[in-house]
């Protein structure tokens, strides 16, 4: 029975030591010379994400998808993707990166939060070559009504292209020029566009529209379609 | 491991606890200006309803907490009819179409204002939805809560009253 107790207390021992090196991701191999990476939401990985990545692979674009929350074993709240380790995500760029492929990181909510404090960290050559898609980032600190917003610090992001997908109906909609000025503010380039008709997280929700679960379907198209209208190479 | 888990049900508790906390006192400021349209174009400001506690609501048509208090909010105008307090409910940074849809479906006896450019929204500084705003007679706010409520029972329609009963007796 103890042997068992310490087998088990190794495996997880063990589990951790991986984790110190690169996050657990899911890979979905593709020959092209695009690689996504898709950094779920604080809320965790959704069915519908797991099929666009499918999608986007038989299309070429290799994807590799990761949910923050699970890799730590963190509980799904916006605050547990600022405790994830900035290294970690380092070195998974980095990997990326090394795969020779042109790289985008794609991260959704709260999850922009360690994304962009990776890239901050990165030598500026390399944080050059990334392109960012951050789906309705949050990146505040403190948003209180009457109060103006106060956002996260987010050091250097000198040289990253950033671009962010809000969709319309979302409270964040109205703050859009005020976020893409704080990007600006710590170096990145930013622009944006505006998803119509369409919720946060509108691929997982409870009550989805018509539309919502038809575009849900479809997000593989949309990446591609908002990566080839921004342009970066 | 343990210390993970604590934490992870320490924050959902107090999650828990800030809402249960509802509505947040504030020290009698100044509301920003409002400035909004109804369906008609009719304008409207917050000096239409001087001398009546507000109820300023900002809310929108997709989302599902915001529709989930409006039938209470009907509920509180019937309950305390003839009573000086005004209920607003602002639709945030969403077209005309999109509020008529919504209300075709739902009968509100309510002022329904429009702010299809968030500019209220921004100056309000609001960043959820619903947000609400009680402002007592002399139009100053009084208190606030982010999230939905059963605005005619509990602790909603106390903090109403209690601004209600701030004011002359006459008036009352």
């Amino acid at each position: 029975m103890r042997f068992f107790g310490f087998l088990l207390l190794g495996v997880w021992a063990c589990s951790f030591a991986v984790r110190a090196d690169l996050p657990d991701d899911q890979r979905f191999p593709a020959t092209g010379n695009q690689l996504l990476l898709w950094v779920a939401s604080e809320r965790g990985r959704a069915e519908s994400e797991v099929q666009a990545a499918q999608q986007l692979a038989a299309q070429g674009v290799e994807t590799w998808s990761l949910d923050l929350a699970s890799a730590y074993f963190l509980p799904q709240l916006p605050s547990s993707m600022d405790e994830v380790p900035v290294r970690d995500m380092a070195d998974w760029l980095r990997a990326a990166q090394a795969s020779g492929k042109q790289v985008t990181a794609v991260a959704v909510a709260r999850a922009a939060v360690p994304l962009l404090r990776a890239t901050a960290s990165l030598e500026p050559a390399e944080r050059q070559r990334l392109c960012v898609l951050l789906l309705y980032p949050n990146l505040y600190m403190t948003a209180e009504p009457l109060a103006a917003p106060d956002y996260l610090d987010l050091e250097t992001l000198a040289g990253l292209r950033v671009h962010v997908l809000q969709p319309r109906r979302s409270a964040a909609t109205p703050w859009l020029p005020g976020l893409l000025d704080h990007l600006a503010l710590h170096g990145a380039t930013a622009s944006a566009t505006v998803l119509e008709s369409l919720r946060e997280g509108y691929w997982a929700r409870e009550s989805p529209t018509e539309f919502e679960i038809a575009e849900s379907r479809r997000m593989d198209a949309m990446l591609l379609r908002e990566l080839n209208a921004w342009g970066c190479k | 491991m343990k210390r993970l888990l604590t934490a992870w049900v320490m924050s959902l508790l107090l999650a828990g606890g800030a809402q249960a906390a509802g509505f947040e006192a504030r020290a009698s400021g100044p509301a920003p200006e409002l400035k909004a349209r109804d369906l008609n174009g009719v304008p409207g400001t917050l000096a239409d309803y001087r001398g009546k506690v507000v109820l300023l609501n900002f809310w929108a048509s997709w989302c599902p907490p915001c529709l989930r208090e409006m039938p209470s909010m009907e509920r509180l105008r019937v309950k305390l009819a003839g009573r000086p307090l005004a209920i607003v409910a602002l639709s945030s940074a969403e077209t005309p179409e999109e509020v008529k849809a919504y209300l075709s479906r739902m009968k509100l006896g309510f002022p329904i204002l429009l702010d299809p450019d968030g500019s209220n929204t921004q100056r309000w500084k609001v960043f959820a939805l619903p947000t609400t705003f009680l402002l007592d007679a002399e139009g100053r706010v009084r208190y606030v809560l982010t999230g939905p409520t059963e605005w005619d029972e509990g602790e909603a329609l106390r903090v109403i009253e209690s601004l209600l009963a701030e004011l002359p007796a006459h008036a009352k």
